[in-house]
């Protein structure tokens, strides 16, 4: 159809294509100096993983269509491609507009039809995100004026769109090699025919002064998301997303973790602009679910916020620090430590936020600029450095429990080809300790060569590193990687997800690479290939609750129940809907096992509720619970006690069943031989 | 104001202690070393009195061979100013009165207002050192201290060796008269309360506990203490007069395990549990 920018027509479009770009520009080019504020971090290794995630995430909006948000998810990503066919279709406007010139394809009846189709959809979507919003108001979501502006314009758009379209062909706009829009056919016409050709003008200026429009307010919006999400997910970390950031050269930085805007990185700040506010890293947070201060999309708002606000003086002034982040708030503090890095969030987020990091560089400022951590949180440190335990129980006493189980040291045994790491829980631990037996029954069942460090392993830092002492976590992970070497050491076993996640995803970058499995993985294995075989018991449902440093960090879902469900008799029951990837914390990640939970409901409480209520709707409760990780277990414990129904839940850990059901058929005589020697 | 922390290096409480075979010392080898906690009590007392009051200088000693330097450089990393070490053949082997009469000669030269010390290490719990070293400066000590306040900076110390004296004060802020010397106001932890003493001029105060945990120390903090050069004072010519001989280390028995009642009703338990409690551990 051709453009109603016939002489001064052109010149008009030009000047409003002008002011709204322009206006763009300048609000972009100012939102840029600021990210550039972050320091330089490089994210360009990994191109494979980058462009796939931008064919899933981006493309696919893999992460928009996640329960329980399929139905939203399915209205925003009819936005999201019709948006990509429209804007396509928004730029042939224009350049017919001003130009005359059309976009190669443009008139093809395959565009046409996209357009027209997409138009609809999008529409359609619109209307259902503002019934939503306006009358089933989703929990956490942050509501504002800008959503509806946002609504309001894509909506003018889309009307406009199929208005100028219907009007010009009742106008006989088309030029006969057109194609037609099937949907603006369709429309009946609630205008006089000979208005049509005022009515297209009409529609076609509206339709492009608020493509002007939205350009120019976009930088003002959280729908800036549209431009940021494409850079957000390409440069998305390709880490593991176990491993935290490690900081080079630690004993020569003059200042430690985010001091200032300037100590995050561009990428945070990006996140930052990312943020389309939707609630759903809020909706799935264990410490905000339990009344904790925490709100993770609070934490990437109030970051953007004061970079909004600093970052003139901070670009002014290259001596200026501004507020540091974690002193932003008085609160500030009390956010950060309540959080247990879950990675519920990070697992929600559409636009692949990364929270966590954020939340520990602001740690580690608190912890290691500051010497700022919580009384017990130091405590811990103080005793990992100490005595290599947060507990502070005598190093010396480590390998006690393994006492007249023939289970032997490397010292003893320095051939041995897997090395149990016990971790601090299961070597001091009393409850613990049974598990640590229960995976030693197993493993000399199996008759793997394995040996354990005894008082020679220490804490692997993982503790230290979430409560944001990265200097502490490094030196423990030295001095493992040091007695790993002595004894040549290249495969680990570890029981303890937490373990395991920073033996498996953090060494490596302190160049301690190991073939590092969880016992789970290793005992499906060894169900699998019948090293060992369990022998028959009695009928018991067992819930499977799913540890944050398997799952979410490490994506072991199925292993661990393959192994419940090999166990004869075994109902296996999932704790809908928390269960897999949007499994509900216990509480004890990030450092929260020794620091002091006062405010709002114990979040291990809140999941003896789920585990009860799951089990109540399918009509049996499960007589257990059963885990993979000695935190998870002793909070477990602790929940069921203080509801006083531990004689009716029983926590468990999955490695106990095994064990109780060990039979000797599976077992190869001859290596278990070797194994006890 | 000048404060300086004595601190004594021993064996950390998550250490599993071992007697050696002679029986009259401990393994050493596998020990983890740290600050005794009451002397870390002190100097945090010390270095909230520095949050408080800028112009303060916290310094720290001990006595001991070159092992004892991490513990000073610990308290350097937990904010002290500086630190000094008294050091020479023989040093691990001070009897208290040998240490008190070492520290007394670094004192008489660093010139210190007040003194902290721990009011006893974790290691023999003589609670010795604080009071002998008073003795030899010829300070008043106050003992079980929580607190402790400036209440008037006074024009300047008065010379060491000359008698002061300290008293008992009511609870409760005292406002100084003009002129009068420095005088500290220190809290001291009696039964089921406390009492404020008063020391006009030096004092040794041997300290109870800290209102807060002492603190950890930032990593700028530890890096800095790191570089810090600690200056040595040599021992020689320090007289101990009295030796004190251990005749013999033996370890606590083990324990011996716990009675547990399983099955059975709870009032019989009740019963059981009040005969056994009466009858074999003898303690109703």
């Amino acid at each position: 159809m051709t453009p109603p920018t016939t002489g001064a027509g052109a010149l008009v479009l030009a000047v409003v294509a002008l002011l709204g770009f322009g206006a763009f520009a300048y609000r972009a080019w100012r939102l840029y100096r600021y990210l550039r504020l972050g320091w330089n971090e490089d994210r360009r290794a990994g191109l494979a993983g980058r462009l796939k995630d931008e064919l899933v995430i981006y493309l696919l909006q893999r992460k928009l269509l996640k329960r329980p948000y399929i139905i939203r998810g399915l209205a925003h990503a009819f936005i999201f491609w019709g948006f990509i066919v429209i804007t396509m279709g928004t730029v042939d406007l224009l350049l017919s507009g001003l130009v005359g010139l059309r976009m190669p394809g443009a008139e093809s009846g395959f565009f046409v039809w996209a357009v027209d189709v997409f138009a609809a959809l999008v529409l359609a979507s619109i209307v259902l995100a503002v019934v939503r919003r306006a009358f089933f108001k989703p929990p956490r979501m942050h509501i504002a004026l800008d959503g509806y502006i946002i609504l309001g314009l894509i909506a003018t758009l889309m009307v406009s769109l199929l208005v100028f379209e219907n009007a010009g062909l009742a106008a006989g706009y088309l030029a006969a090699h057109q194609a037609v829009p099937p949907f603006a056919q369709l429309l009946p016409l609630p205008y006089p025919p000979d208005a049509a050709g005022t009515v297209f003008a009409a529609a076609w200026w509206v339709h492009v002064v608020t493509v002007l429009g939205f350009a120019a307010y976009l930088p003002q919006s959280k729908h800036l998301h549209i431009v940021t999400t494409l850079p957000n997910v390409f440069f998305r970390s390709q880490r593991p997303r176990g491993a935290l950031r490690f900081v080079e050269r630690i004993e020569e930085q003059e200042t430690f973790g985010a001091a200032t805007l300037r100590d995050l990185s561009w990428k945070q700040h990006l996140d930052g602009y990312t943020c389309t506010e939707c609630g759903r890293c809020s909706d799935n947070c264990p410490a905000l679910a339990t009344g904790k201060p925490l709100d993770p999309q609070k934490i990437v708002l109030d970051l953007r916020d004061l970079l909004l606000k600093e970052g003139d003086l901070l670009l002014k002034d290259p001596t200026a620090t501004g507020t540091p982040p974690a002193r932003q708030l008085a609160t500030k503090p009390d956010e950060l430590w309540a959080c247990t890095t879950c990675a519920a969030c990070v697992e929600q987020c559409p636009v692949t936020i990364e929270h966590i990091d954020k939340i520990v560089d602001m740690r580690r400022y608190l912890t290691m600029q500051e010497a700022a951590a919580p009384p017990e949180a130091q405590r811990a440190m103080t005793n990992i450095e100490r005595a290599g335990n947060p507990w502070g129980e005598a190093a010396g006493t480590r390998g006690d429990w393994a006492e007249g189980l023939g289970v032997p040291t490397f010292a003893e045994t320095p051939d041995a080809e897997y090395l149990y790491f016990v971790g601090c829980a299961a070597s001091f631990d009393r409850r613990n300790q049974r598990v640590a037996k229960a995976l030693a029954k197993i493993l000399r069942s199996a008759g793997m060569s394995f040996a354990i460090l005894g008082s020679l392993e220490t804490c692997n830092g993982d503790p230290a590193r979430r409560m944001g002492n990265e200097y502490l976590w490094q030196l423990q992970a030295q001095r493992n990687i040091e007695t790993f070497g002595r004894y040549k050491i290249r495969k680990i076993i570890a029981s303890c997800p937490h373990c395991f996640n920073t033996l498996a995803n953090e060494y490596p970058q302190l160049g301690g690479s190991y073939e590092v499995v969880h016992a789970l993985q290793l005992v499906q294995d060894l169900i699998e290939q019948r090293k060992i075989v369990l022998g028959p018991g009695p009928a018991e449902s067992v819930a499977y609750h799913d540890p944050c440093y398997l799952g979410r960090h490490n994506g072991i879902y199925e292993d661990p129940r393959a192994v419940l469900d090999a166990i004869d008799g075994v109902t296996r029951m999932e704790i809908e809907p928390h269960h897999r990837e949007r499994g509900f914390c216990c509480g004890a990640g990030g450092g929260r096992m020794w620091m002091e939970e006062k405010v709002g409901q114990r979040v291990n409480h809140r999941r003896v509720e789920q585990i009860l209520a799951a089990g109540d709707a399918k009509g049996e409760r499960p007589s257990k619970v059963a885990s993979g990780c000695p935190f998870c277990l002793i909070m477990l414990d602790e929940g069921v006690g203080a509801k006083g129904i531990a004689d009716e839940l029983k926590p468990v850990d999955v490695l106990e069943l095994v064990a109780g059901r060990l039979t000797d058929t599976g077992s190869d005589p001859r290596s278990k031989e070797t194994a006890t020697a | 104001m000048r404060l300086l922390v004595c601190v004594k290096q021993v064996p950390d409480s998550t250490t599993r202690v071992k007697v050696a075979p002679d029986g009259t010392s401990i393994v050493t080898d596998g020990v983890t070393w740290s600050i005794s906690p009451y002397d870390e009590y002190a100097i945090e007392l010390a270095l909230e009195h520095k949050d408080t009051a800028a112009d303060t200088v916290v310094s720290v000693i001990t006595v001991g061979g070159p092992r004892t330097k991490d513990a000073l450089r610990q308290a350097l990393a937990m904010g002290c100013d500086d630190a000094t070490l008294v050091t020479g053949d023989g040093a691990d082997a001070l009897g208290p009165l040998g240490i008190a009469n070492a520290l007394k000669s670094a004192i008489d030269a660093l010139e210190p207002d007040i003194v902290l010390c721990g009011k006893q290490a974790s290691d023999d719990d003589q609670g010795f050192v604080g009071p002998a070293l008073a003795e030899a400066l010829g300070w008043p000590h106050v003992a079980q201290v929580t607190r402790f306040e400036v209440v008037h900076p006074g024009p300047a110390s008065p010379a060491p060796g000359e008698p002061q004296s300290s008293e008992v004060v009511r609870p409760g802020p005292a406002s100084p008269a003009p002129g009068e010397p420095q005088s500290t106001e220190i809290w001291k932890e009696v039964e089921g309360g406390h009492e404020v003493w008063k020391a006009s001029g030096n004092a040794v105060l041997t300290v109870q506990k800290s209102e807060k945990d002492p603190r950890y120390p930032s990593l700028p903090g530890i890096m800095k203490a790191k570089k810090k050069e600690i200056p040595e004072r040599a021992l020689a010519g320090v007289d101990d007069p009295v030796k004190i001989e251990i005749v013999q280390l033996e370890p606590p028995p083990a324990r011996g395990g716990g009675k547990i009642f399983k099955d059975g009703d709870t009032t019989a338990h009740a019963a059981e549990l009040a005969k056994l409690l009466r009858d074999e551990a003898k303690v109703l």
